[in-house]
């Protein structure tokens, strides 16, 4: 009779993987320990004899690492191949195959349409509810709380399940379709969008240079004229009536220059942040040219 | 801050942090962004409505705190929860929002700091777990093959999060109800300006993550200008972007099926 993976058992697996990929990260074998904890049930189900499942178990403890949340289509397929594997069909070496060469793909798909965008987008119409509601400013988190956990557990484990019945070549036929990418170039328009609107929004920058000179200013209540200063330069008006906030969109450029072009990492950034605040707090109270004197 | 307040932030520095024992989705992703941390931060300090003025400007400062490749910057949780509990502990010494909002930055710029360093000795330790399962596999114990990544990837865990997490609320509450602190005009105004041109920081990491042609610079420009032209709220702009994705989306199938 063939051997087959229980419900009961992938849905273990399932779960020691969505719930501890991340444990032992490290950089000898990225999520390999986890990958290995995952598999050891469905082996264990799969083998009989000792030299069988740890000839199985040390498959699973090399490199390898995905985004785990979508990722978990590797793990779907690597139990559907181990499975024909106990029944005499495909090779180890092709496991190990197949398990490298998914780990650029789901990863990519991963990182870029999940973590770099679904989850951003969420936060920011979570972040906006709170905003918006001043009397209720926890109904954002809240929300947030609930929706993407659980969202995340049923697609994390549909995507897990499809890899398993699909196999591998399933879904390298989904992924080469090209449907994917429409979805992705949607959802990238939508968080360009939204990510614009958030810039002009929340950064805010100044230069604060405001040059001024004394000079005689009329007092409407007295009818006279009295010593006092005016403005005869503010730098920040002038930009903002040829493009209203003009600043903190070049600030925005310029981290994106420094993170995407320079590989600056975003805590050295921070740091130029900081320095750059400093100096255009400085300026601000400089007697006579700064905003704030 | 307590000691029990102390404590229990400190565990959740720990449980939003990678690979803790709630799992990522709940942890990292959840526990761990600066919108949701704020709000624990508050439950547990009895304040809600103030965490959540800070905590709006630190999750858009860390909109981009993701982990694209595995890279990861820093701790989030160490930065968010500490930045939060620093503007809760020290209110009192400012009288503005936006001096607030700076202080927070202030506390989540140390506590990242601290962050960083722990995840590095966490992902250097991890390392020798890989000796452990290797014994395990060698004698094919299916059983035990939970104990090198969770039984042991959770101790050096805890111990990287909650200790040091202690540590630094430990330090602030000192700070906080020390007599003396007066904070200088200067300082405050430094700091609120420092918290206001953070949010550059997630926007343009973002955007790195989102631009991959020339036309996408013009769209991320049509969504400025929605808000400093037209006024748009964030809400009526996440509205109108739903609504441009969808046609972008219908015109690529139709001209597939043409």
């Amino acid at each position: 009779m063939a051997k087959t993976v229980s419900s009961k058992t992938l849905r273990n697996s399932f779960n020691q993987w969505f719930f501890w990929n991340g444990c032992s990260q490290q950089a000898e074998s990225m999520l390999g320990l986890a990958f290995g904890q995952s598999m050891a049930p469905v082996i264990e189900e799969l083998y009989d004899s000792k030299e069988d499942k740890a000839a199985a178990l040390k498959r699973h403890i090399t490199l390898f690492n995905t985004e785990s949340q979508v990722g978990s289509v590797c793990n779907g397929i690597a139990i559907g191949m181990e499975e024909q594997l106990a029944n005499g069909l495909g090779t180890p070496e092709s496991i190990q195959e197949a398990k490298v060469a998914l780990i650029g793909p789901t990863s990519a798909i991963g990182d870029s349409l999940w973590v770099a965008t679904i989850i951003p987008l969420l936060l920011t119409i979570c972040l906006t509810l709170s905003q918006s509601m001043t009397n209720a400013p926890w109904i954002g988190p809240v929300l947030y709380m609930a929706v993407y956990p659980l969202g995340t557990y049923l697609l994390s484990w549909a995507i897990f399940r499809t890899g398993y019945k699909a196999g591998l070549e399933g879904v390298q036929q989904f992924m080469a379709s090209g449907q994917l990418d429409k979805i992705m170039e949607a959802v990238t328009i939508l968080g360009l969008i939204v990510v614009g609107g958030l810039t002009a929004s929340f950064v805010n920058a100044n230069l604060n240079l405001d040059i001024k000179t004394a000079t005689q200013v009329f007092d409407a209540a007295t009818q006279t004229y009295t010593d006092g200063v005016i403005s005869v330069f503010n730098l920040d008006n002038l930009l903002n009536s040829v493009f209203p906030k003009i600043v903190p969109l070049a600030l925005t450029l310029l981290v994106y220059n420094l993170y995407a072009k320079k590989n600056w990492k975003p805590i050295a950034i921070m740091g130029l942040i900081l320095v750059l605040a400093i100096v255009v707090t400085a300026i601000g109270f400089i007697p006579g040219i700064g905003a704030f004197r | 801050m307590s000691v029990l307040q102390m404590i229990l932030i400190a565990l959740f520095v720990y449980l939003g942090a990678i690979g803790s024992i709630v799992g990522n989705s709940i942890g990292w992703y959840c526990l761990g962004r600066p919108l949701v941390a704020s709000f624990v931060v508050g439950l547990i300090m009895g304040d809600v409505q103030t965490a959540m003025l800070v905590g709006v400007p630190l999750q858009i400062a860390y909109l981009a705190n993701v982990t694209p490749g595995g890279a990861v910057a820093w701790d989030l949780s160490f930065a968010t929860y500490i930045g939060t509990a620093t503007a809760l502990a020290l209110k009192g010494t400012v009288d503005s929002t936006p001096a607030l909002i700076g202080l927070a930055f202030t506390g989540a710029g140390l506590g990242g700091v601290v962050g960083g360093t722990m995840w590095g000795i966490h992902y250097s330790l991890d390392v020798f777990l890989n000796r452990w399962a290797e014994r395990l596999a060698d004698q094919g114990e299916t059983r035990k093959m939970w104990m090198p990544n969770l039984l042991g990837g959770q101790a050096i865990g805890f111990l990287t999060r909650f200790v040091p997490a202690f540590a630094v609320l430990a330090a602030i509450s000192a700070a906080g109800t020390s007599s003396g602190l007066n904070i200088p005009g200067w300082f405050i105004t430094g700091i609120s300006t420092f918290g206001s041109m953070m949010a550059a920081l997630g926007m343009g990491i973002i955007l790195s993550f989102l631009v991959k042609k020339g036309v996408h610079w013009a769209i991320f420009l049509a969504g400025f200008v929605l808000v400093t032209y037209f006024g748009l709220n964030t809400m009526a702009i996440a509205i109108v972007g739903a609504i441009v994705a969808f046609i972008v989306y219908a015109i690529g199938n139709r001209q597939e099926a043409l």
